[in-house]
């Protein structure tokens, strides 16, 4: 398992995936509700496309950074698995940069290499693990992550809600694997 | 699970130019939540973006004529479905028998906001299903049946006022003014029905603060046939070009969308959208045997709708006696109803027709209203010419509008159609949230690209109601043209066509040709080309 020298810089990792993924969910479930509701609202608080993009785009970023961060410090700490979770990085980061100057057919490419080293990544955070019940949520986020692709393509947008209610239980056991794996990093040590 | 399914999730957004946005909520019923329109007013002030207070005034748009629904002064301002003057309204709308699904109406919104001694008056047009009110309320009728599953139950209007662009005007104290007079126009012109279009439906409550907004509306509404397309020739064309023979083509398929429009702010939004289906060649037109005097031809859709409302504001203190300030006014002209699939046809104008009536400036309508002749407004966007040279007659084009057939058989080709009519069905799911947005919209369109979707799946089922969002509304338009065949084109023909879109002005898509025999229409001294030449193509 890991060596103790990780144990406080991975409890960042942990502890900040609860927080970005938390907050993300808080705000989508207020805004979506308040929004409907006559009371006023600050703008940042409406659950309009505009809005749903932004947030999209900061948390993608945050959590861009706190893979990165795994990576670089489970590498410090001689594991060379953490530059699967860099390598997933720097492949999302030129993805979207391709995006952004239109070169979709590359950018899509690449994305798509992205989603297979994000499933890798899932992978090193299960070898990682400090806890059977963690590497137990971890494992079903993992197996939710790798079917999305697959029904997707099969079902075209006509699987959507099914898709969204996947994306939300992956979410949901990812924050938890992380919750039980910062608990037992933070408390217990 | 159960969360998913109750948290409202957008189905579809619109922008309303510059300064709003609706965005409808499909979702389960929320307790103490009812189904409705919700009015939100931001005030925009360099990079801040702030919840304000104004008077939002709303309107729904009927058959015949507009319904005073609801105001408030506040930075919200919920309108339930099943209000009173809603229902009024809606109830005009059922009453006509057609299936909800084959045309869409809207809510007309006046925003006003007032800081110091400076005023804002926004208006909004927001469209909307009288079919999705139906679902919400529980009431299913045989005109519902055609609906798609999914309905919106709530629609959340942002307005927002952006006083860094917008001109404002000044509030100034008045007399205290008795009624206001109507219009006195009200009849029967070129076939036109020309009424007051204020309905008489149940007045919404007033308002009373320490200070109270009086709005006033007067409402001209006008039924009959309204101009597509037209072409218009000179006295000089009929003495220079005879023999020549000419056809005006249109092709009009799927969703027409009917934007309104005002002189300060332009373009409002879609105030009306119907399905029709408009597709014929005229006859073709010899000139000097059926064309022998200066007047146009025109393609018309019958039993249109339209009306010019003229909102004014004025606020009322009561201390001992009333004060009053005259706040501002703004103008609108918005294209009511158009029955769907509605009956065409074509005919001449020698000066008793709309194409006189609205562009030509035999009566004064536009300047009246809007302070200038319309074809004044409106901006030629194509040029072409037949033009006798040394070397023989030779047909120059500009910007590309002209196909050639055969050695005398050309065709000019309006341009711009898509965007002069708002055919566009991107309409829906574009430009709303800048950069960021166009990464989902760009994603989207290649259908393929999930995994950056997914990896934002981070925000939960957000990206997917963006998704879902881009999915192309089922209904798009098939792409339609209008285009001026010649015949008979030999040595000696002088001809300049003009291309205009005088849709601008009255929101009434309407584009036309201007024949000349000697200049372009208006006279320009240079005509510019797109790719800044012209061509020499026959």
């Amino acid at each position: 398992m890991a060596s103790p020298m990780n144990v406080k810089s991975l409890f960042w990792f942990y502890f900040g995936f609860v927080f970005v993924n938390f907050a993300s969910s808080l705000w989508l479930l207020l805004s979506s509700v308040l929004t409907v509701m006559p009371m006023p609202l600050p703008y940042w608080l409406l659950y309009t496309p505009g809005n749903i993009a932004t947030a999209g785009i900061i948390v993608t970023a945050l959590m861009l950074a706190l893979y990165a961060y795994l990576g670089v410090a489970l590498v410090l700490n001689k594991l060379n698995r953490g530059f699967i979770p860099i390598t997933m990085v720097i492949a999302f980061t030129i993805g979207i940069a391709l995006l952004l100057v239109r070169q979709a057919i590359p950018a899509l490419a690449i994305l798509v290499i992205a989603y297979v080293i994000l499933i890798g990544t899932y992978a090193v955070l299960i070898s990682v693990t400090t806890s059977r019940a963690s590497k137990a949520l971890w494992g079903v986020a993992t197996i939710i992550l790798a079917l999305i692709p697959p029904i997707l393509i099969g079902g075209g947008l006509t699987v959507i809600n099914y898709i969204r209610y996947m994306a939300l239980v992956e979410q949901a056991t990812a924050i938890m694997a992380s919750a039980v794996e910062a608990w037992r990093l933070g408390v217990e040590q | 699970m159960l969360i998913v399914y109750a948290v409202p999730s957008p189905i579809s957004s619109v922008r309303i130019g510059g300064f709003g946005e609706a965005d409808y909520y499909a979702s389960q019923p929320i307790p103490n939540v009812s189904p409705g329109l919700l009015v939100r007013v931001f005030l925009i002030n360099g990079s801040s973006v702030k919840p304000v207070n104004a008077f939002i005034d709303v309107y729904a748009n009927a058959p015949s004529g507009i319904v005073h629904v609801a105001m408030g002064y506040s930075s919200t301002l919920i309108v339930p479905f099943n209000s009173t003057n809603w229902l009024y309204a809606l109830g005009k709308w059922a009453s006509l028998g057609i299936p909800f699904s084959g045309y869409n109406t809207s809510m007309l919104v006046f925003i006003t906001y007032m800081h110091g001694n400076e005023s804002w008056i926004v208006p909004l047009l927001i469209p909307y299903n009288v079919g999705w009110v139906y679902r919400a309320l529980g009431k299913s009728t045989p005109l519902t049946a055609t609906l798609s599953a999914a309905t919106p139950r709530y629609i959340v209007v942002n307005a927002y006022i952006n006083v860094n662009e917008l001109r404002p005007s000044r509030v100034v104290p008045v007399r205290l003014n008795g009624t206001v007079t109507d219009p006195q126009v009200f009849g029967t012109y070129n076939g036109y029905t020309v009424y007051n279009c204020s309905l008489s439906g149940p007045q919404p409550p007033n308002i009373y603060t320490s200070y109270v907004f009086q709005p006033t509306s007067t409402c001209l509404g006008f039924n009959g046939s309204l101009p597509i397309a037209w072409v218009t020739w000179s006295n000089g064309v009929i003495q220079s070009d005879q023999g020549l023979q000419f056809e005006l083509n249109i092709y009009f398929s799927g969703t027409i969308n009917w934007d309104a429009m005002s002189t300060d702010y332009g373009d409002l939004g879609t105030s009306y959208s119907a399905n029709e289906n408009w597709i014929l060649s005229s006859p073709t037109y010899t000139i000097g045997s059926q064309i022998t005097q200066p007047g146009s031809v025109y393609w018309y859709y019958e039993n249109a709708t339209w009306a010019i409302v003229n909102y004014e504001v004025y606020e009322v203190w009561y201390v001992d006696a009333p004060i009053m300030y005259y706040v501002g006014i703004t103008t609108v002209s918005e294209v009511l109803y158009v029955p769907p699939n509605d009956a065409y046809g074509n005919a001449y104008d020698y000066g008793n027709g709309p194409i006189s009536m609205f562009y030509n400036g035999s009566i004064t309508l536009s300047e009246q209203y809007f302070g200038y002749p319309a074809l004044n407004a409106s901006t030629v966007f194509d040029y072409a010419a037949f033009e006798y040279t040394p070397y023989g007659e030779e047909l120059w084009e500009c910007n590309g509008p002209v196909n050639t057939y055969t050695g005398t058989y050309y065709t000019i080709t309006l341009g711009g159609v898509n965007t002069a009519y708002s055919l566009s069905a991107a309409e829906i799911g574009t430009e709303l949230g800048g950069l960021a947005f166009d990464i989902a919209v760009d994603l989207a369109t290649e259908g393929k690209a999930t995994p950056l979707i997914e990896f934002l799946s981070n925000v939960g089922s957000a990206i997917f109601d963006i998704a879902g969002l881009l999915i192309p509304p089922s209904t798009s338009t098939t792409v339609t043209s209008t285009y001026l065949e010649f015949f008979n084109v030999n040595t000696g023909t002088k001809l300049y066509i003009s291309v205009i879109n005088a849709s601008a002005v009255y929101g009434l898509p309407t584009l036309g040709f201007i024949l000349n025999a000697t200049n372009y229409y208006g006279g320009p001294a240079s005509v510019t080309c797109k790719y800044n030449q012209w061509v020499q193509i026959g």
